[in-house]
């Protein structure tokens, strides 16, 4: 061992220098802005595209846009949807699902079943917050998902356009399908050679 | 197969070559290309055919490149020819077809969302697989819903105007109950003359519906087809045996399909001989008693003057001990059973095997004793089958058939189809004799009214008129002199011109027939209901025995006598040996060799033979108290039953009456203990068809509420009474049956038989067949003029499809007297007009009702009602061989209240 090293050994005890050596990284997180937030009294700002909680949602004038028609059964990949449909009764040749279920358990969070929604009435909302003591209430019922639908209104119309999935306002009610008269929506124009 | 059917299937079709795809294929002349493509394998999209009918040609999709011309060509409306050129893949027709379905899109509405046909429908598949993303001109037609027929909506909108439903219905079913009609500017498919439906609800249409154009009321927007489950099975209306898809959800029978569909449209024509794979109203609507309200779902045990539900395992040992009771302190012989033909042959080969080792007796019956047992027995006399020897092919194949005493179409109409199709494609000659208007007269080239009751009357004109004009076949008169010359001295007492005044059919019309009848290749008998459950029933299927013996039909290839069965699994019945006086495989009860061969498998010694204790013989040992204990499945005597036997007062005085049902029936609501029993939807099993086919039944849900199948009872009861059996699923069952009777199940089919009528023809023929032609039936007398016939409806098959809804609904109970407008009008009677019918046996008022399938001098009730209890007018005459009791014709007088 030569002098300069013993030196340098004697000078680095004598000052603390491995410890100084380690503090470095504390001191400098001293100056940054902290990483993590204290969850729940700080919320994360949440992306309009987050796939949460399914809502189901009504046209504007608080008629159930749901048809019934079970493509999202068919396209739902964890099989957590059960769609009941049947004919409204007031309103005759109007289909519509009298019972409707998502077994938000078995839910993988794909957006599969929004994507196949032909009338945009499934939308993926930024709520997901349902955590509970009874597991059963996880089994979404068709009350429940529209409740979730008017409450996460705004979020699930973000979601939708940021999946491109509806057009604003008037485009969309072009874009979508027309029915035939029997099945008329109040929501779209009569036909020209019937009005 | 395609454009110009086979008229004669003896002769081979001359054969071609042409060239497709650089491949020579060879193919029959005269047929169409489509058909020739398809048959090398190779599928071409086509959305408006069907194998079961001529090509249409009008979806446009079937386009190929013949060599030589410019444009594409549609292959289904093209005559094979030979040395044609035929290019069937390329871009160019790929785009050619594209546009055919991007035209049938343009005026299709998009509403697949709601649409019932979603993800079955051909339109959608061919958008997909052409990838038919943009529409360039897309308009609507906005045409309303037609909804008034009662199981179908028409939606044309939704129309490709492929003609499949229209097509299916004139050429198949020949009942051309649909039409195209221009409305609005679109053609669109009506029921005829715009009216709402009224036709026989087949629901093949629906079947062919390529698109949600037509759609069934009973399931509309209830769920997808993926969302169902379906189940292959047999359907248990009648003794036709069509396979059908059963779709259920969970517990709920949803809807019912059938193999026909437009999803399976490629096949040879000369397939459909075996059927077209379509189903009837019955078998396609009246599914909703499955699951309906009034189904039983728990034990029910009488407390007093009232049955309160009880749980299983206490009924059960209630129902133990009480047989084994009545078994120690009566003898076994004070115990009975009834069975319904509407259990699986399982079910049947269990309970016949119940009675008689377990409780040791042999009276038992099932419902086949109500009429398939008189051709049982009369053909086993003749021919030593116990079944009809042709099946749907050979009917098919005829060139003659003689329908007598049937009403085909209603009673069985998928046997009625093959006949249509005879008539169809086979140009064959149908005589048709019933004494009411019945639709496959409208439809035969010699439809015959005969007078009622006279059906056996006018079986002795055609062998009077077969000899007289030396219409008998040499061969089959030679082989047997003597019983020809018996035969010959029997009838001699018969005259033509009698027989022509008697039956209302001219002479020279009957020679005619009977001359048609022999001089055909192939003819095929059918007697039904008014021969084998009217009066000498036994005797007059004989006849017609030797009717098809004189003029060589017997022990031919294609040709025969055969009956049709009403309930499902009648033949099983009798092969399950559910009657006294059969074993198991028709063996004879009191046959010592049979009766040791069974004791040996069953380790039992069986009850004596005795004499035969049939269905008439119980009830009158329940009234005379000799029978105690009766255990009764799916049967219902007291409802089926005229007054005259008095049924109520013979199960008034058993100390024990046992009802196993689905439903809770009149017989039921007199029990002690009913048992909840399930349908055929809930349990699997087999049935034995008209045509000897066993058939099976599969689960297609779990059993309703707590009731079990009929089997599992069974097996308890039997093991509780000490029996040891060791069934756990009615494959153990089949497995046994199989050991006794190898052969029976026979992969589904029946073998081939060509029976002889050597034996009997030789053999004390002479002695019997003097006395039957002795027999002479009885008309009305001047006070009772009106024949009233009790029947069978299209829409209902016995008393249990009156607990479906969906058939009520087309076909409720009028509680009306179904008369001829002519009667009604001389008598001063309008509809609803009270009147009192009176028979021997007693009078009801009731009103009355025109129907123009009743001829004049007739009134019909249908059998499925008994409100007003029109069959206690009845008289009931016991069949002195067979022991099957006939009911259903009276002679009445009708009068104006």
């Amino acid at each position: 061992m030569s002098v300069a090293t013993l030196t340098r050994k004697v000078l680095q005890a004598a000052l603390f220098y491995e410890i100084w050596d380690a503090m470095k990284v504390t001191f400098k997180h001293m100056f940054h802005k902290p990483v993590t937030f204290q969850y729940p009294r700080e919320q994360r700002t949440i992306p309009d595209t987050h796939r949460g909680a399914l809502g189901l949602l009504r046209y504007d004038d608080g008629q159930e846009r749901c048809v019934g028609c079970d493509l999202c059964e068919a396209a739902c990949p964890s099989r957590c949807i059960k769609v009941i449909s049947s004919e409204d009764k007031e309103r005759p040749l109007q289909r519509f699902a009298s019972e409707f279920y998502i077994d938000i358990t078995k839910c993988v969070f794909c957006g599969y079943c929004v994507e196949a929604c032909p009338v945009n009435a499934l939308a993926m909302t930024k709520m997901y917050e349902y955590s509970t003591h009874d597991k059963r209430t996880l089994l979404f019922d068709k009350q429940r998902l529209y409740e979730i639908g008017e409450r996460h209104l705004d979020d699930a119309k973000k979601y939708l356009y940021a999946h491109n999935q509806e057009k604003y306002a008037q485009e969309s009610r072009e874009y979508r399908y027309y029915f035939p008269q029997s099945v008329l929506k109040p929501t779209q124009p009569p036909p020209k050679h019937l009005s | 197969m395609g454009l110009k059917p086979a008229t004669n299937p003896d002769v081979e079709a001359a054969t071609i070559e042409l060239s497709i795809d650089g491949k020579t294929v060879t193919a029959k002349d005269g047929v169409s290309l489509y058909d020739v493509i398809a048959s090398t394998g190779k599928i071409i999209p086509a959305m408006c055919y069907h194998y079961t009918f001529d090509p249409f040609g009008s979806c446009g999709m079937c386009l190929v490149m013949q060599e030589g011309k410019k444009a594409p060509v549609r292959s289904c409306t093209a005559k094979a020819t030979a040395g044609m050129v035929i290019r069937t893949e390329g871009d160019d027709l790929f785009q050619a077809r594209k546009k055919a379905v991007e035209k049938h899109l343009s005026v299709h509405p998009l509403d697949c969302p709601v649409c019932d046909a979603d993800g079955h429908c051909e339109l959608q598949d061919m958008a997909f697989l052409h990838g038919v993303t943009n529409l360039a001109n897309a308009k609507q037609k906005f045409i309303p819903e037609d909804t008034r027929s009662l199981v179908l909506d028409f939606n044309m909108n939704r129309c490709i105007a492929c003609a499949e439903c229209i097509n299916v219905c004139k050429d198949v079913l020949m009942i051309d109950a649909l039409q195209f009609m221009k409305k609005g500017g679109f053609n669109q498919v009506v029921a005829k003359g715009d009216q709402p439906l009224s036709c026989e609800f087949c629901g093949d249409c629906l079947a062919v519906c390529p698109v949600g154009a037509i759609t069934n009321k009973y399931s509309k927007y209830l769920y997808k087809p993926w969302q169902m489950k379906k189940t292959t099975t047999t359907c248990n209306y009648c003794g036709d045996g069509c396979q059908m898809y059963f779709e259920t959800k969970d517990s709920e029978v949803i809807r019912v399909t059938s193999p026909l569909s437009w999803k399976n449209k490629w096949g040879d024509r000369a397939d459909t001989a075996k059927g077209h794979g379509g189903l009837c109203v019955r078998g396609r609507f009246g599914f909703e008693y499955i699951d309906g309200t009034r189904r039983l779902k728990q034990p029910l045990v009488r407390a007093g003057n009232e049955l309160i539900e009880r749980p299983w395992l206490e009924t059960m040992h209630q129902v133990i001990e009480r047989f084994a009771e009545i078994r120690r302190t009566q003898g076994s012989e004070a115990i009975a059973g009834l069975i319904t033909a509407r259990c699986t042959n399982e079910e049947l080969y269990l309970f016949q095997k119940l009675m008689r080792v377990v409780l040791g007796t042999n009276k038992l019956d099932s419902s086949a004793r109500y009429g398939h047992l008189n051709f049982v027995h009369a053909s086993r006399q003749a021919l030593g089958i116990g079944r009809m020897p042709n099946d749907w092919e050979d009917i098919t194949k005829a060139k003659a058939i003689l329908i007598i005493g049937s009403n085909i179409t209603e009673t069985n109409p998928l046997t009625s189809v093959r006949v249509k199709e005879a008539i169809r494609v086979y140009k064959a000659q149908v005589v048709v004799a019933d004494s009411s208007l019945t639709n496959i007269a409208k439809l035969a080239s010699h439809p015959l009214l005969i007078k009622p009751g006279t059906e056996s009357l006018f079986i002795d004109g055609l062998i009077k008129a077969s000899i007289e004009q030396d219409l008998v076949d040499e061969e089959a008169s030679k082989r047997h002199p003597q019983a020809f010359a018996a035969l010959t001295a029997a009838v001699t007492g018969i005259a033509l011109d009698q027989v022509a005044a008697k039956t209302g059919v001219p002479e020279e019309t009957i020679r005619e027939v009977s001359a048609i009848l022999a001089e055909a290749p192939r003819t095929i008998f059918l007697c039904a209901e008014g021969i084998v459950r009217r009066p000498n029933g036994y005797h007059n299927v004989l006849k017609l025995m030797d009717l098809a013996w004189i003029t060589g039909k017997l022990g031919r290839l294609g040709c025969g006598v055969n009956t049709l069965t009403e309930e499902p699994n009648e033949q099983g019945a009798v092969d399950m040996g559910a009657a006294p006086e059969f074993l198991p495989g028709q063996a004879r009860f009191d046959d010592e060799a049979s009766r040791a061969r069974f004791a040996k498998a069953w380790d039992a010694a069986l009850p004596n033979p005795g004499s035969r204790t049939d269905l008439i013989e119980i009830l009158n040992q329940c009234r005379s108290g000799r029978i105690k204990a009766l255990y009764v499945i799916g049967e219902n005597p007291l409802a089926s039953l005229p007054a005259s036997l008095d049924v109520r007062a013979a199960l008034q005085r058993l100390d024990f009456l046992v009802v196993q049902d689905p439903f809770l029936t009149d017989t039921g609501r007199m029990a002690h203990v009913v048992l909840p029993a399930c349908t055929y939807a809930e349990k699997d099993g087999t049935f034995t068809n008209l045509e000897g086919r066993v058939l099976r039944v599969r689960q297609a849900m779990e059993p309703i509420g707590e009731s079990l199948p009929d089997w599992h009872i069974m097996t308890a009861l039997a093991n509780g009474l000490g029996g040891r059996w060791e069934y756990e699923s009615p494959n153990d069952i089949q497995a046994e049956i199989m050991k006794l009777l190898p052969g029976y199940y026979n992969l589904g089919q029946p073998r081939k038989i060509v029976p002889t009528a050597d034996q009997y023809l030789s053999d004390g023929y002479a002695a019997e067949v003097a006395q039957r032609y002795r027999l002479q039936p009885t008309g009305g007398l001047p006070e009772r003029p009106f024949a009233l016939t009790l029947g069978q409806m299209l829409y209902h098959s016995g008393k249990m499809s009156a607990q479906a809804p969906g058939l009520i609904k087309i076909a409720p109970n009028t509680g009306r007297l179904r008369m001829n407008a002519q009667d009604m009008e001389r008598l001063g009677l309008v509809e609803g007009t009270k009147v009192r019918v009176t028979s021997e046996r007693g009078s009801l008022q009731m009103p009355v009702q025109p129907d123009p399938t009743i001829a004049p001098g007739n009134c019909f009730f249908p059998e499925h009602f008994n409100e007003p209890p029109v069959k206690d007018l009845m008289s009931v005459h016991i069949d002195p061989v067979t022991g099957v009791p006939s009911f259903k014709l009276a002679w009445v007088s009708i009068e104006k209240v």
